[in-house]
């Protein structure tokens, strides 16, 4: 116990900060995420005058189109959040530092928030649009299977495993999201079905005025959010990693402290036996 | 607003999203806060 607690000490145990760390903070935040943070609620409110209120119905989807809003920025930071876990995969796969690990991690689980957005959204407004919440087109199917591999990701990155065999097995699968991630935005035109085609990857863009500039504010708003909750998981994911390296330095001194019991334990019985 | 056609479905989206999103926030804040207390302060390298 006493070697665990100068272990913990030396490092600058919580409430007693190592030098020079004496102005660390107890979470995730910082000077920069809570700018970001008022910047996101700022250009969220500005998202739902302009979604809500100001941006007109379209003359076929009439309101639903409101949902589109929220659905298409959803949709791009699910892919920007895969882009963030295959990079860091095979960074990882190169580097092997723990960063790129938890960067990968971060980018799978905001993907998955913004995947489940996306699905949810597009089931809504699919049912007064195509008369149903969902059907096996080829853009909804590929982007299931996407949710599907974000899930398996995160599982596979719970199982107790030994933390390198672990991170291996995972920066494989999260190879695998990018290549998913182009046969989602592709699907639309390799495969006839339902889904309208791209809006706006065009030199003509569908949609112009008002619904426009809400999709923009759409972007900008999601965007925020999604940068601000993918540092606050890299940080969540960084203190992750280094709390099991400071439980495996407590195993390992409790260890060493176990080991040396036996001789230490045998000095007070000696010397009773000698007292006596 | 009022007159707003597919009001429900409109509804659900947008309250589903900004509840689903302020909900992974306050989870991830929440995560950090614990962890947080149990590293090293030199270990939490922003500020």
């Amino acid at each position: 116990m006493t070697a665990t607690t100068s272990a913990r000490t030396d490092a600058g145990a919580p409430g007693q900060p190592a030098d020079g760390a004496a102005a660390a903070p107890a979470h995730t935040g910082s000077r920069a995420t809570r700018v970001l943070g008022i910047l996101a609620l700022a250009s969220s409110a500005l998202l739902v005058l302009y979604g809500l209120v100001i941006s007109p119905p379209d003359v076929e989807m009439a309101d639903s189109v409101r949902l589109m809003y929220v659905h298409v920025p959803s949709a791009t930071y699910l892919y920007l959040g895969c882009f963030f876990t295959t990079f860091a995969s095979a960074m990882w796969l190169w580097k092997r530092t723990p960063g790129w690990d938890a960067l990968a991690e971060a980018g799978a689980e905001v993907g998955l928030v913004f995947a489940l957005i996306t699905l949810g959204t597009g089931s809504l407004w699919g049912r007064p649009t195509w008369g149903t919440y969902w059907t096996w087109d080829a853009r909804l199917t590929s982007t299931a299977v996407l949710t599907v591999m974000l899930i398996g990701y995160l599982a596979l990155r719970r199982l107790d495993l030994d933390p390198g065999a672990r991170s291996a097995r995972v920066a494989v699968l999260g190879l695998l999201l990018v290549p998913n991630v182009i046969v989602v935005n592709r699907s639309v035109e390799w495969w006839r079905g339902l889904h309208q085609g791209s809006t706006l990857s065009r030199i003509d863009p569908k949609i112009e005025g008002d619904m426009l500039v809400a999709l923009m504010v759409g972007f900008l708003a999601l965007g925020l959010i999604f940068a601000w909750l993918m540092i606050h998981r890299f940080r969540v994911a960084w203190l992750e990693q280094q709390a099991d390296r400071f439980d495996l330095d407590e195993a390992l001194a409790l260890r060493r402290a176990e080991a040396s019991e036996p001789s230490d334990a045998s000095e007070p019985s000696d010397a009773s036996k000698g007292t006596a | 607003m009022i007159a707003m056609t597919h009001a429900g479905y409109v509804a659900a989206g947008w309250i589903g999203t900004f509840a689903l999103l302020g909900g992974y926030a306050w989870t991830v804040v929440r995560r950090g806060r614990k962890l947080s207390r149990q590293v090293p302060a030199a270990e939490r390298r922003w500020s």
